[in-house]
């Protein structure tokens, strides 16, 4: 089986695989080119859903659970992750007024 | 109490003084100190006397120090007249100095008084640890000790640069001539497989016959005992300062004076005439050697009296007499006229010592000026201390009836008689060694106590030294003058006690002294004395000669040959090892590995911006990286 049945219409699995290198991309540009510390750590959210995405449609398409749930592990570890990188951006915002990641820098060599 | 516990006392006394002194004495009264500093050598000197008259006689074993499969060290003590000879010398003069310098070094404080006393006891043990070893490791560390006590009171007045200059040379000197006792202990060692005196003389005396584990039983030539005497005589020599190391003994001129007395006129400096006395069955065989001690002598002998007659320093012309009187002795026992050389230590310790002290007395009345050319004048004003430089000055220059006439000329008869040209030889040697010695001493005499006060003398109305400082002086000056009828031999009758007594342990000489000799000797006497009274008048040959005169100014060059040939290159090739070495090489391997890593650290701490989206885009391109590579592998 080789493609998804979709309101009637059958989708090739390289459409799903497409959408999900489209998104880790942005992502990962996101993470690259963003200076905002949330914004990058929404990007890193969008990263890890690409791959979820991926993971979701070889489940489906080689009939394997074993992706739907590595994918539901991932969410969990993206939940836990979001929770420390927030905490540590409120913390470092309590501290001092940080608008850029670049502000943190300190530890160049 | 048994004689062994009486052997020990001896060496405990100046001990347990030293270690007290060491330890409580800086903050002791000064009472203490004078009390103990001179009162453990006269308990010692009382011990030795009371072996003395018990004519103790014995190898006393007290506990083995190093015990190695068949090998065995003990501490034994060996006690016989030769030693008993020199612990009296030793505790007795030795006394007589400690007590001397209660008054001459009244001037220090507390601290540094306690520390004159235990460098002083220190000695004392030291030198009494050297005569009463019953084997090589003892006498060599005796032999060392001696040495360092000897640098300890040179440098006393360790703020004077000099002084410390003057007690590094020593101590260098000395321990060239430890080296040499050492390496001839070694090959006595290798020969005989044996260490204490009494096993390595029954060796030689009975060859062929082994009572340890020889590994050469029988001595078939005495080419090894020909080294190790050589070798023996090296410390000799060094101790002794005699040519060509004797260039630390008018340096060490910078010590106290009490220090100048005891350690380079009466005991340590004689060290190296009871070595070879001692050490008597090793020279008997190797006659080479022997005959070298004799040469030795007689060259030093000469040499210093020359250079005695134009020293202005007033410790320095007696610290050439010293080399000169020194080297009759070793001339003496050379020869083989053993007893006759001791006579002379004993002799020369009593009127050495008082020379000296007497002279301590005039430095101390002229507020520390030696030089001679600033006296005059002093024999009206310090009249005792005159009376005894006089009868010390006339010992020294052989004239009847003081002490030094018996045994200088005891020496010279003995040479005198002795068949052969080496005896002749050194005969000669001595003789015009002995006229010399009768003008520089006149010309000390007369130069200091004589004629008008110098316009530069430093003192206008000096003070007598007070009675701590006068009677061990007067004492000595007593023994000085009567002490040579205990050995008369000199004149042909008349006791002869030392040389009876000693000749228990060393032999007799092998030649009966001839009628000529005495003869001889009051010639030698007289000449001697008319060049004292002369040297009032005349002036020295030399002062005519301006080149021979510049010669003796700078003792032969001796000091600037030893600094030109070893000093120097020394210097410079140590110099020269931190210019290129160390500074080049060594440290330019340790800072170059520092800068190398200093480099590399640097050049790597540039890729650590601090900026998170570099590290963001490194990480991404390597796992580009990774995956292109795990795509490419996995697509073929």
């Amino acid at each position: 089986m080789s493609s998804f049945d979709v309101g009637g219409s059958t989708l090739d699995v390289s459409w799903f695989l497409l959408l999900a290198a489209i998104l880790f991309t942005l992502g990962t540009i996101g993470v690259l080119v963003r200076r905002n510390p949330l914004v990058i750590l929404i990007c890193i959210e969008l990263m890890l859903n690409a791959v979820n995405l991926t993971l979701i449609a070889f489940s489906r398409q080689l009939q394997n659970i074993d992706g739907q749930l590595f994918a539901l592990m991932s969410m969990t570890v993206a939940a836990a992750e979001a929770v420390v990188g927030l905490a540590i951006l409120v913390d470092i915002f309590r501290v001092r007024d940080v608008e850029d990641v670049d502000d943190l820098s300190e530890m160049s060599g | 109490m048994s004689n062994d516990v009486l052997a020990l006392l001896i060496l405990l006394f100046p001990a347990a003084g030293a270690l007290l002194l060491a330890g409580r004495g800086w903050r002791m009264p000064r009472l203490v100190t004078q009390i103990v500093g001179p009162g453990v050598v006269w308990a010692a000197f009382i011990v030795t006397l009371v072996l003395f008259f018990n004519q103790v006689n014995g190898d006393f074993t007290y506990w083995t120090w190093i015990k190695s499969g068949n090998f065995e060290l003990p501490f034994n003590l060996y006690v016989d007249n030769l030693s008993l000879f020199m612990c009296l010398v030793i505790t007795g003069v030795g006394g007589l100095i400690v007590t001397y310098s209660v008054g001459y070094m009244a001037h220090e404080d507390n601290p540094s008084y306690a520390r004159f006393f235990t460098y002083m006891d220190v000695f004392i043990f030291s030198m009494l640890m050297l005569v009463l070893a019953g084997n090589f490791v003892f006498l060599i560390i005796g032999w060392g000790l001696v040495g360092l006590s000897s640098y300890f009171l040179i440098g006393f007045w360790y703020h004077r640069r000099t002084a410390v200059a003057a007690a590094r040379k020593a101590f260098v000197m000395n321990v060239i001539g430890d080296v040499g006792m050492i390496l001839g202990a070694f090959v006595l060692f290798v020969q005989f497989h044996a260490l204490t005196f009494a096993s390595v003389f029954q060796q030689i005396d009975n060859p062929g016959q082994c009572i340890d584990l020889c590994a050469i039983p029988a001595i078939g030539d005495s080419s090894t005992l020909e080294l190790a005497a050589f070798l023996l005589l090296v410390g000799a020599v060094a101790k002794s300062a005699q040519i060509p190391l004797h260039t630390w003994l008018p340096d060490a001129m910078e010590g106290p004076t009490p220090v100048s007395a005891l350690i380079h006129a009466a005991t340590m400096v004689t060290a190296g005439v009871y070595l070879v006395a001692r050490m008597h069955p090793i020279y008997d065989v190797a006659i080479v050697a022997h005959d070298a001690v004799a040469i030795i002598g007689a060259v030093t002998a000469l040499f210093a009296a020359t250079i005695a007659i134009v020293q202005t320093d007033i410790k320095r012309v007696l610290a050439y007499s010293t080399m000169s009187q020194i080297g009759y002795m070793f001339l003496a026992v050379g020869i083989g006229a053993y007893s006759a050389g001791l006579f002379h230590l004993l002799s020369h310790a009593f009127f050495k010592a008082l020379l000296f002290m007497a002279a301590g007395n005039i430095i101390h009345a002229m507020a520390d000026e030696q030089d001679m050319r600033r006296y005059g004048g002093l024999w009206k004003q310090i009249r005792f201390t005159s009376v005894f430089f006089l009868i010390g000055s006339l010992s020294l220059v052989g004239v009847i009836p003081f002490v030094g006439f018996f045994s200088k000329e005891g020496i010279l008869g003995e040479a005198f008689s002795r068949p052969g040209t080496l005896g002749l030889a050194v005969w000669a040697v001595g003789f015009v060694t002995a006229l010399l010695t009768g003008f520089y001493t006149g010309r000390m005499w007369w130069l200091s106590f004589w004629g008008r006060p110098s316009a530069t003398r430093p003192v206008e109305h000096p003070h007598e030294a007070p009675a701590v400082m006068l009677i061990p002086v007067a004492i000595l000056a007593v023994l000085a003058t009567a002490g040579g009828f205990i050995q008369m031999s000199a004149l042909g009758f008349g006791p002869t006690l030392v040389s009876d007594f000693l000749q228990k342990v060393v032999p007799k000489p092998s030649w009966e002294e001839n009628g000529t000799a005495v003869v001889v000797g009051l010639v030698t006497m007289v000449l001697g004395a008319a060049l004292f009274v002369g040297a009032m008048r005349i002036r020295p040959w030399s002062a005519r000669v301006p080149w021979a005169q510049r010669i003796l100014e700078h003792k032969y060059y001796f000091d600037e040959a030893y600094d030109a040939v070893f000093v120097r290159p020394l210097d410079r090739s140590a110099d020269d090892g931190y210019r290129g070495v160390e500074e080049r090489v060594i440290d330019g391997a340790v800072m170059g590995a520092g800068g190398l890593a200093e480099a590399g650290a640097g050049s790597l701490s540039l890729t650590e911006t601090g900026y998170f989206r570099n590290y963001v885009l490194v990480f991404v391109a390597g796992a580009v990286i990774v995956a292109v590579l795990l795509i490419a592998r996995f697509a073929t």
